[in-house]
């Protein structure tokens, strides 16, 4: 109850856009090639339910495994930087520098030297969703309470003890946010990497129905990419729930 | 029993604290009383092992008369604030100690849960500190200290986050606590008062490098200790301490 509560205002904006969008269509005439009606697009996807379906079960796959390999090379790189600060010099600097590489020029030169497999979209993946998860996580690190440090050294703890008794479950809820950040930019980099070149997968569907002037075909594919997303985002928002509750507690305690 | 030689602490060309020494005493409790920024606590973090990067010390501590580098097991320490872990049950934090020191940790849960009754916590054992008032916080980080059976405590400000009541409360309950097994503690505070009711003897500091200025016994007994038996010493600490923040 209290979600729908909280989803309201949304759905009700939501709602209004597509009134609108539906309303400016039946009354203008605009051709279907153009500006297809919300139910154009609803009716092309339920059409094309089972080419769509395939498509986006090629697309999930890429995500989840390029996201997956991400969340892990994330946390390796983010304790290795923790527990160097010569390499925490070397490479953020570098890690930064990568992000202004456009995913527009990058996603064609992957395919260009991996092929059409599986490789170049998850490498695509991981490129676009590994840092927001470095930066969350050794900003995470960096919010360990001085005296929680203390209170364990003084104990005669080593660092990797102060690493893992204090420093990592302090970073928890920076961690998670930061997988959200990135699970916002996973489907999107999938498609985009489908789109430089693929067999299967939404990125190809796209582009397939925009040769084919299927704007409403174009627009479902948009949607479920949107849904895509959206899943992710709550099943990260669900085991962060029912994970660690213990870790939700007041810091101040 | 403890003994600190000649510890200097600078922040870069800033002398914070310079050639300061002072021991202490198996089954002395010690306050060591001062203005702000005056560098008591950088003291006794430096002798916890625990002074900040940006602080440089040079100096040496002595157990029983042989060289100790710090951190060591036989000093225990009390940060001033945030001591409990939110994410451990008081159980949990007051076993940490122990579980550092290499004890297994079902077995250091076993030892700390035997304390917990002496210790007004009985029923808490997995309580999270916020389920915990303030008073029980203090107790559980103080069982925390204690534990570890280090012959030195060192106690930064242990009761600056408490109500008026409920310091009152705590500082009797320490003193007895402490005098249960004979430990040398050392312990921070700004506040004469407290430092006359609990302490064997209190150190004053004067800021500016920060110093030892003064080594004032407290000979009255502990069962007689009030306003009017404490008040001269009271009223000469606070002269001296005004003397010093001039």
């Amino acid at each position: 109850m209290k979600s729908v509560r909280h989803l309201f205002p949304a759905l009700v904006l939501l709602t209004a856009f597509l009134a609108i969008w539906e309303g400016y269509v039946a009354l203008s005439g605009a051709s279907l090639l153009v500006l297809p009606a919300p139910s154009d697009v609803l009716k092309g996807l339920w059409v094309e339910r089972d080419d769509i379906a395939r498509h986006t079960l090629a697309t999930l796959g890429v995500a989840v495994v390029g996201f997956g390999l991400s969340v892990v090379f994330a946390f390796v790189v983010s304790v290795i930087l923790h527990f160097s600060s010569w390499l925490r010099r070397g490479l953020m600097p570098l890690m930064v520098a990568s992000q202004t590489v456009p995913i527009v020029a990058l996603a064609p030169l992957m395919v260009l030297w991996f092929g059409f497999g599986l490789l170049p979209k998850v490498l695509l993946v991981i490129l676009v969703t590994f840092f927001p998860m470095v930066v969350s996580l050794t900003s995470g690190y960096a919010s360990l309470q001085r005296a929680f440090r203390d209170q364990l050294v003084s104990m005669g703890a080593t660092r990797w003890a102060v690493f893992r008794r204090a420093t990592l479950p302090s970073a928890r809820a920076h961690f998670f946010s930061g997988l959200r950040i990135s699970a916002t930019y996973a489907i999107v980099a999938t498609i985009f990497a489908e789109y430089a070149g693929a067999r299967r997968g939404l990125g190809i569907y796209i582009l397939a129905a925009k040769n084919n002037f299927r704007a409403d075909l174009v627009l479902s594919a948009v949607l479920v990419s949107a849904c895509l997303t959206l899943v992710l985002l709550a099943t990260i928002h669900g085991i962060e729930r029912t994970t660690g509750r213990r870790y939700r507690r007041a810091n101040d305690a | 029993m403890l003994e600190l030689r000649d510890l200097t602490i600078r922040a870069g060309a800033e002398t914070l604290v310079e050639d300061l020494s002072l021991t202490l005493a198996e089954g002395s409790l010690t306050c060591l009383i001062g203005p702000s920024g005056c560098g008591k606590s950088s003291v006794i973090k430096w002798l916890a092992g625990v002074l900040a990067p940006e602080l440089s010390a040079r100096g040496e501590a002595a157990i029983d008369g042989t060289t100790a580098t710090v951190p060591h097991r036989d000093i225990a320490y009390q940060p001033q604030q945030n001591t409990l872990f939110p994410w451990l049950t008081a159980a949990e934090n007051a076993c940490l100690g122990l579980e550092i020191g290499g004890m297994d940790r079902r077995a250091a849960l076993d030892r700390v849960k035997v304390l917990f009754p002496t210790f007004g916590l009985e029923g808490h054992e997995n309580s999270f500190p916020d389920q915990l008032s303030g008073g029980m916080r203090q107790r559980a980080a103080f069982l925390r200290t204690i534990v570890q059976d280090a012959r030195v405590l060192l106690l930064d400000e242990p009761f600056s986050a408490l109500d008026a009541v409920t310091r009152l409360r705590m500082q009797d309950w320490l003193v007895q606590r402490l005098a249960e097994r004979p430990r040398a503690v050392l312990m921070v505070t700004h506040d004469l008062y407290e430092a006359t009711q609990m302490a064997d003897r209190v150190l004053v500091m004067a800021g500016g490098p920060g110093r030892l200025v003064a080594d004032i016994p407290i000979t009255t007994p502990s069962a007689e200790r009030n306003e009017t038996a404490l008040a001269e010493i009271r009223s000469s600490l606070k002269l001296m301490l005004l003397k010093e923040t001039s």
